[in-house]
């Protein structure tokens, strides 16, 4: 099993976040599948942590630290009396050296455990010979946060698991420079199924949560967790999807928590009318009327129409009014 | 590597535009073809004049307004779509050809034999007007192996100049795109279209730049169905002093920030 490392927190701000909203961010990440959450000092004190069973002073160095899940047995064998919660999560160094060192130096790695970072330019590289390389140095722990200023770190953190690379580093959606971790999560859970076994569900969750504590908006087309990835408009697409939702879909929507939408606009069909009006009877004619109607709203509006804005242009166009639609 | 020269074929018009919500004006689309053109992409692919009379409308005004790019008109795979992109004046029809048994059979509702019939009368059509053709297998990274080899037999056979590779559905690994791409034989061109499902797209291009593929698709901003296609800034970026595009970075940056503002006209969509 590969070791999936998030380091979101360790990125942004988090003066203001509450426990509540940190611990349960902690707890949907390691639903997703997250291995281990890497953290500041300074969100020790918010984490609802049991004192006796952390051992916390010793902790507080100034270091990062690493946040795993217990395992029901050794929750168990840390609780001291009944009446203490039972812990879910344990603490753990952070002894990784971080290096971001240059194609050409990375041999010989002398240290013992070690988080490779940078190497953003793999992908024109010739990069199986290089972690080739890296898998062959000897390192006991080799982690990998590939940098994501060319655009390929999802790709690079699949290309090392692939490679045998056993840790990867990521961060939630892309507004840092590591590996997008819904990305890697998803790639994973599709081509080394056996390697994982995360709930992908509350992606939809993390997201909001995310967009929350950190007041940045997650892009509508961003992969995996965008709003709108799962929005169909063109006439070939609904089509393909009406009849079969794999034509035009990697996954189910539902695997990553949301729902696909069949959505009105420049690239609609006659198939798009019929399903969004639920009128399997509508004439030819009306139809190509309404269609024609709801291209030139969209192409003026610049954007979707809504399921009431086509009824009233619906009965517009049947009725035939000319009635202007205030949208 | 082979050879480091490589071209750009612009989707912004016709996969970008797919994107829910998006909706160019005629003006709109001869805006951005006219900096596609001037940016020194290769080939544009404006749209699908099937559509009807507007996109036909807007097919011939950037024709017009273009002055060295190449202009293709999309097609599925049907005579009356071609006839009307062959009308629009479109310098090279693309006719889709869904390759993959998935999309035959629950969408097309009909055999591989069928569809090989039915694009040959498609290529027929197309060089009875003299037009350049280039064909494109839809969903080829789910399509039977084998069948991708007969169909890029057939669009060699048929004519066509340039082969479309689409990742349609955007489920490659960069490996596996260069594992598949260096085993197409080289009497084609090859042109890979990646969609950016996993956030793979721009490493998926590179890798089938880098086995043998001549042109890349991508789009502005990245836009395009679900996730979107291979952002073309990005590619830029990732390619740097790698590839050679004939694309100035500074100003594909430029000219993408002034048409910022129709491309996303209501929509917090940019990240």
């Amino acid at each position: 099993m590969v070791t999936i490392i998030d380091r979101t927190l360790t990125t942004f701000n988090t003066a203001g976040i509450t426990s509540q909203d940190l611990n349960h961010f902690c707890d949907l990440l390691f639903t997703c599948g997250v291995t281990k959450i890497e953290l500041t000092p300074d969100l020790v004190a918010r984490l609802n942590f049991p004192e006796t069973a952390a051992g916390l002073k010793k902790w507080l160095l100034g270091r990062n630290f690493f946040l795993t899940q217990l395992t029901p047995i050794a929750a168990d064998s840390m609780r001291c009396s009944s009446k203490e919660p039972k812990p879910l999560w344990q603490l753990e160094a952070n002894d990784l050296l971080e290096k971001n060192i240059p194609v050409s130096k990375i041999n010989p790695l002398q240290h013992r455990k070690i988080r490779i970072t940078g190497l953003d330019d793999l992908m024109t590289r010739d990069y199986p010979a290089i972690f080739k390389t890296l898998l062959s140095s000897g390192v006991e722990t080799l982690d990998f946060c590939p940098g994501n200023q060319k655009h390929c770190a999802t790709a690079i953190a699949m290309e090392w698991l692939h490679a045998g690379g056993q840790s990867i580093s990521c961060g939630f959606t892309n507004h840092h420079n590591f590996a997008p971790l819904e990305e890697v999560l998803m790639s994973l859970s599709l081509s080394l199924p056996d390697n994982f076994t995360g709930d992908l569900s509350v992606l939809s969750e993390l997201r909001s949560l995310y967009e929350k504590l950190s007041g940045q908006p997650v892009s509508k087309m961003k992969a995996i967790i965008g709003e709108d990835i799962f929005k169909v408009e063109s006439g070939i697409h609904v089509d393909g999807v009406l009849k079969n939702p794999r034509t035009y879909e990697p996954f189910n929507p539902q695997t990553v928590g949301s729902q696909r939408e069949i959505v009105l606009g420049k690239h609609s069909g006659r198939q798009s009318i019929l399903y969004k009006l639920n009128q399997p009877d509508l004439s030819e004619s009306a139809a190509h009327s309404i269609l024609k109607q709801i291209k030139k709203r969209c192409s003026q509006l610049g954007r979707n129409l809504s399921d009431l804005e086509l009824r009233t242009l619906a009965s517009e166009v049947q009725n035939d009014k000319q009635t202007e639609v205030y949208c | 590597m082979t050879n480091r020269r490589k071209y750009i074929v612009d989707t912004t018009l016709r996969d970008g535009e797919q994107s829910p919500g998006m909706a160019f004006s005629i003006r709109e689309k001869v805006t951005i073809a006219k900096s596609l053109d001037a940016l020194g992409v290769s080939r544009i692919e404006a749209g699908t004049p099937a559509m009807g009379r507007e996109e036909c409308r807007a097919f011939e005004k950037i024709k017009l307004a273009c002055q060295k790019a190449q202009i293709i008109g999309w097609n599925r795979m049907n005579l009356g779509d071609i006839s009307q992109s062959i009308d629009c004046g479109a310098d090279i029809i693309h006719v889709c050809v869904p390759a993959s048994d998935l999309l035959i059979r629950e969408k097309l509702r009909t055999t591989r034999s069928q569809v090989l019939e039915t694009l040959s009368a498609c290529a027929a059509a197309i060089h009875d007007e003299k037009r350049e053709l280039t064909i494109g297998l839809e969903d080829a990274s789910r399509a039977d192996w084998d069948f991708v080899v007969l169909l890029i037999e057939t669009a060699r056979d048929l004519g066509a100049t340039t082969l479309r590779f689409s990742d349609t559905v955007g489920i490659m690994s960069p490996s596996l795109c260069k594992a598949t791409i260096s085993r197409i034989p080289d009497n084609i061109d090859i042109e890979v279209h990646m969609h950016n499902d996993l956030g793979m797209a721009v490493a998926n291009s590179i890798q089938g730049l880098r086995s043998g593929a001549k042109y890349a698709d991508s789009t502005l901003f990245g836009i395009g169905e679900r996730a979107g296609n291979c952002n073309l800034e990005h590619l830029l970026i990732a390619t740097q002093g790698q590839l050679d595009f004939g694309i100035s970075l500074d100003e594909l940056q430029w000219r993408q920030a002034d048409l910022k503002s129709i491309i996303y006209k209501n929509k917090l969509t940019y990240a």
